[in-house]
């Protein structure tokens, strides 16, 4: 069964309610069941604002916080960027980032926000010039690794080391447009 | 050019052209978002490092030799509430750009088809605009821009969330299409919401002309994409233009059967729309955008003759509050800007429409036969 509200996940929780003498139930999802509002039969409808949709997505319903808060002192806590002071629960917040370099410092939580507000974690569209070079280069060293794996698995140490000489033949040009070797 | 003169016209040139989808859609718009590395978004940055990033924008448009056109700079903060009023409804600026007190500056191109927000929700914003159906060609228009001030300009991106922006609604090509259409029998025949439901499903919006949060006055519907990461350039527009052409086919069909079906019905519609519009005395926004809708509805179905579409965009952007304060010469409340809707709808349209003899000839008694 799939969820009355958003129609698009498994309903997973069933609300019932008693309307006139008479019992209804209503079958929601986890997400859309975290926003029920007991004291009011129906959902918002308003738009839903980032804010609220980040808070309701990555952020956490208030029961359960502390099952949350277990799970953190294990894990290590979201990092703070260093170029404008935002920390993660910030982010979910506001709907919105400090700066650029923000995008670097919460990147390991981003693509699975991304994977659930957009088409997909990764960009795939227009690139700026510079960039556009970079990731030609890129692309050629991660391909010609490919092949070195081939060579060094066939035994053909030949083969595999002037594809090395390649490689750092490209990274040095990576450098010298910009980009990071890793 | 002096802000005035961009105040003074209540649609631009680009507007008058004509072509095979001109009977539903009104305009198309193209924004790209766009911010430099290195700086805070506008939502947390001091006001020297908003200073440094508005300089660098608006030398790199006015050095740039690769950009054609002249642009006017204004900055927001220089501008009366009434002149940014009225640029938001001209929606040459975001209503979000038009509240900025300190930060927040605008360069618009002479013909109004361009303008570059500056330090409003991001950096840069890059707004292109042509009349009716033309993604390809505004979208053209906005990546030349783009192509010509990242040369200048170290714009903030990486190569796994592309164009970095504040919110993550823009991340990616940080791209947004939208095609402002007018809907009138999808909307008599209830079916919008169905569509709207159908939209979001596809990674679209639909909204009213001035975008959240608005209702759709006078059965205009802004369509825009949602999804701008994991796509392309071409897959968005490639996107938007399919379903743009599904309800623009949708909204002829039912104009259609409707004609078909009640077509008397639809005259009488029309012709009480243009009564009141060219005989009240009061007009409320709401019954003024009705009536200018069902007029669009008869000159689209040629059940009206001798009133340019032209015109009733005019009408449509002019009866706004700001543009009637600018028409009256003065603040006035709201009651009195019914009056003057009424007299200025009154004077564009009575004149258009009562300059050609509706029936019969002069001095001759239809009725004699």
């Amino acid at each position: 069964m799939i969820c009355e509200h958003c129609k698009q996940r498994n309903a997973t929780v069933t609300v019932t309610q008693v309307q006139n003498g008479q019992k209804v139930e209503h079958h929601y999802c986890d997400v859309c069941a975290s926003q029920f509002h007991p004291f009011h039969a129906e959902f918002k409808q308003e738009p839903v604002s980032i804010q609220q949709l980040l808070s309701n997505w990555f952020g956490s319903p208030t029961w359960q916080q502390q099952k949350v808060d277990e799970k953190q002192q294990a894990q290590p806590q979201p990092q703070t960027c260093p170029q404008c002071g935002f920390t993660y629960k910030r982010f979910l917040k506001e709907g919105k980032f400090g700066c650029p370099s923000c995008y670097d410092s919460f990147s390991e939580h981003l693509p699975k926000l991304f994977n659930r507000i957009q088409a997909g974690p990764q960009h795939i569209g227009k690139m700026p010039g510079a960039h556009s070079n970079i990731y030609v280069i890129k692309k050629q060293i991660e391909d010609i690794r490919k092949l070195m794996k081939v060579a060094v698995d066939d035994e053909q140490f030949e083969e595999a080391a002037k594809l090395r000489d390649e490689v750092k033949e490209l990274e040095k040009q990576l450098q010298f447009e910009g980009g990071d070797v890793t | 050019m002096m802000i005035e003169s961009f105040l003074e016209r209540p649609t631009p040139t680009w507007m008058s052209m004509e072509d095979d989808y001109s009977d539903i859609v009104i305009s198309t718009r193209i924004r790209l978002a766009r911010n430099l590395d290195g700086y805070r978004f506008p939502l947390s940055f001091t006001e020297n490092e908003a200073l440094q990033v508005e300089q660098a924008v608006t030398h790199a448009v006015q050095d740039s030799t690769k950009l054609q056109d002249h642009y006017s700079y204004f900055a927001i903060k220089d501008l009366t509430s009434l002149q940014r009023q009225i640029l938001v409804e001209k929606h040459l600026i975001s209503p979000q750009l038009a509240k900025k007190e300190q930060v927040g500056s605008m360069l618009l191109s002479d013909d109004e088809s361009i303008s570059i927000m500056v330090n409003e929700e991001d950096h840069l914003r890059i707004q292109c605009m042509t009349a009716s159906f033309q993604l390809q060609r505004a979208y053209e228009q906005a990546n030349k821009i783009d192509r010509a001030l990242e040369k200048a300009l170290p714009y903030a991106f990486r190569d796994t969330f592309g164009y970095l922006t504040s919110c993550p609604t823009n991340i990616g090509t940080g791209l947004r299409a939208s095609v402002m259409m007018h809907l009138p029998t999808l909307t008599l025949s209830g079916q919008m919401s169905q569509i709207i439901n159908a939209m979001t499903r596809l990674g679209m919006t639909v909204r009213g002309i001035y975008g959240e949060g608005s209702e759709n006055l006078g059965n205009v519907y802004q369509v825009s994409n949602q999804i701008t990461l994991g796509k392309t350039e071409e897959d968005i527009l490639a996107d938007i233009q399919s379903v743009a052409e599904k309800i623009i086919q949708k909204e002829r069909h039912a104009r259609g059967r409707l004609m078909e079906k009640a077509e008397l019905a639809l005259e009488d519609r029309v012709y009480r729309a243009l009564g009141t519009l060219t005989h009240a005395r009061i007009l409320t926004s709401e019954e003024a955008a009705t009536c200018l809708s069902n007029v669009r509805l008869g000159v689209d179905l040629q059940l009206i003759e001798g009133i340019k579409a032209t015109t009733l965009n005019e009408c449509v952007v002019s009866m706004q509050p700001g543009f009637l304060q600018h028409y009256a010469g003065e603040v006035l409340p709201p009651a009195e800007r019914d009056r003057v809707r009424a007299k200025m709808l009154r004077e564009a349209l009575f004149r258009e429409n009562m300059s050609k003899p509706i029936i019969g000839k002069k001095g001759e008694d239809p009725y004699d036969v």
